[in-house]
């Protein structure tokens, strides 16, 4: 199988990297020689349909799962030897709420999370709390699902880490909180300059604010690439071709959605736009339109893309 | 708001900061002397990464359009509220209606011709 798709970065400084990083769940295959590179100060969007193995390489990153092969780096240092450094220094909002703290009171939760972080900043937690609407005083075990979420958040940003990790930080919010979410974690970028891992199936909602995409599938990592390079390099041809035209074939694994009618192709090329454009022609095809995609069209096309073997 | 952003439009999000800054500055919401949205303000209302407002305020002051006034802001120039805002927003307006005329088969007479005449009928309408 070829792959025409960029799947490393030419980055030097990287916040997180993998080495061939595998994880195998009896005979199942969670990850396969994953090797993920999140660059520092980077907003690293990481996609996928559920199950591709998305929480599983976050997981294994704070130590709450061990690889079966391959090591991880996360801010220098080796999350499976040095568990406790790692988390202190990550804000990590997790796929899963599990408390194990219902009786506690939202602010006691807080209070209790604040002595595992000397750079906890009480007031900035305060202020987050109250532009999530959260009141302090309410039980863990009484908190909807979307709460849960919120606190979550708040405690990820209060100590200001150098990284954070956010595993569906959205998931159960409603729209006008996603978008609040959304506000929040831009001015915390704003003001805390940090590398931010952010796995999502909302992406138009962080379109703008990702610059870095990674996109998993039955646990390989299908694409890895700066935004900018995708928004360039992956664009919608649509070209009118003779009867019986012979380039139906045309660019092989690089045509990443292929629809030929009788005298038109629509096709999703992963190529330099003149490049494409020119191989059309010469094939003796009028290209009529090259469009780049929304986020949300390229990730669709990319995880729906019938892959040869 | 001060300007807006559409995620439909290929523009890159830079330019459509840019484009939409010369255009306050045109209609007069910007004037000389004004301070700039701060970056993190600004990102923050559009929802956009916080670098792609600066790379925006970079390439204005670049320009000259703005000045940043060491731990003050960005600002509006005096120098640059004048004929030529107004000339370089025209051009990238045709530019962009230009390369939507292609696309339909159009050349640039048709697109000319199309416009002349289009707006002839537009202004009847008005005086009506």
């Amino acid at each position: 199988m070829t792959t025409p798709l960029p799947t490393s970065l030419r980055s030097s400084a990287l916040a997180v990297t993998t080495r061939a990083l595998s994880k195998q769940y009896g005979a199942q295959r969670a990850l396969h020689d994953l090797v993920l590179q999140v660059p520092e100060g980077a907003v690293y969007l990481l996609v996928g349909p559920n199950g591709a193995g998305k929480s599983t390489t976050l997981k294994i990153l704070l130590d709450q799962v061990n690889p079966t092969a391959g090591t991880a780096e996360v801010l220098g240092m080796n999350p499976q030897r040095q568990p406790a450094l790692v988390r202190a220094n990550v804000g990590y909002v997790p796929e899963q709420l599990d408390w194990g703290y219902g009786w506690m009171r939202v602010g006691r939760l807080l209070e209790h999370h604040a002595r595992y972080f000397p750079s906890w900043d009480a007031a900035y937690a305060t202020s987050l709390a109250k532009s999530f609407a959260l009141k302090l005083d309410q039980k863990m075990s009484t908190l909807s699902k979307g709460q849960g979420r919120r606190v979550h958040l708040v405690m990820a940003l209060a100590h200001r880490p150098p990284l954070l990790v956010l595993d569906e930080p959205t998931d159960g919010l409603d729209p006008v909180m996603r978008d609040d979410a959304l506000g929040v974690l831009i001015t915390h970028i704003a003001d805390s300059p940090t590398t931010v891992l952010l796995s999502t199936h909302h992406v138009t909602e962080v379109e703008h604010l990702a610059d870095h995409i990674g996109v998993l599938r039955d646990g390989e990592l299908r694409a890895q690439m700066p935004l900018e390079e995708l928004r360039r390099d992956l664009r919608r041809y649509r070209a009118k071709i003779p009867v019986g035209w012979q380039g139906t074939s045309l660019f092989g694994d690089a045509v990443i959605r292929r629809v030929t009618t009788r005298n038109e192709v629509d096709w999703t090329v992963w190529g330099e736009e003149s490049g494409v454009a020119a191989e059309l022609v010469n094939a003796g095809a009028v290209v009529c339109e090259s469009a780049p995609l929304s986020l949300h069209e390229a990730t669709l096309a990319l995880l729906t893309q019938e892959i040869g073997k | 708001m001060l300007i807006s952003v559409d995620a439909n439009d290929p523009r890159p999000i830079y330019v459509q900061i840019i484009d939409e800054m010369r255009r306050a500055l045109v209609i007069g919401t910007l004037a000389p002397d004004d301070p700039l949205p701060s970056v993190r303000q600004l990102a923050s209302e559009l929802r956009v990464n916080p670098n792609t407002v600066s790379q925006a305020y970079r390439e204005l002051e670049r320009q000259g359009v703005v000045e940043v006034r060491r731990g003050q802001g960005t600002y509006v120039v005096q120098a640059s509220v004048n004929g030529s805002q107004r000339r370089i927003l025209a051009r990238d307006v045709a530019l962009r209606s230009l390369r939507d005329a292609n696309r339909h088969g159009l050349d640039a007479d048709d697109l000319i011709q199309a416009i002349r005449s289009a707006s002839t009928s537009h202004h009847k309408k008005d005086a009506r």
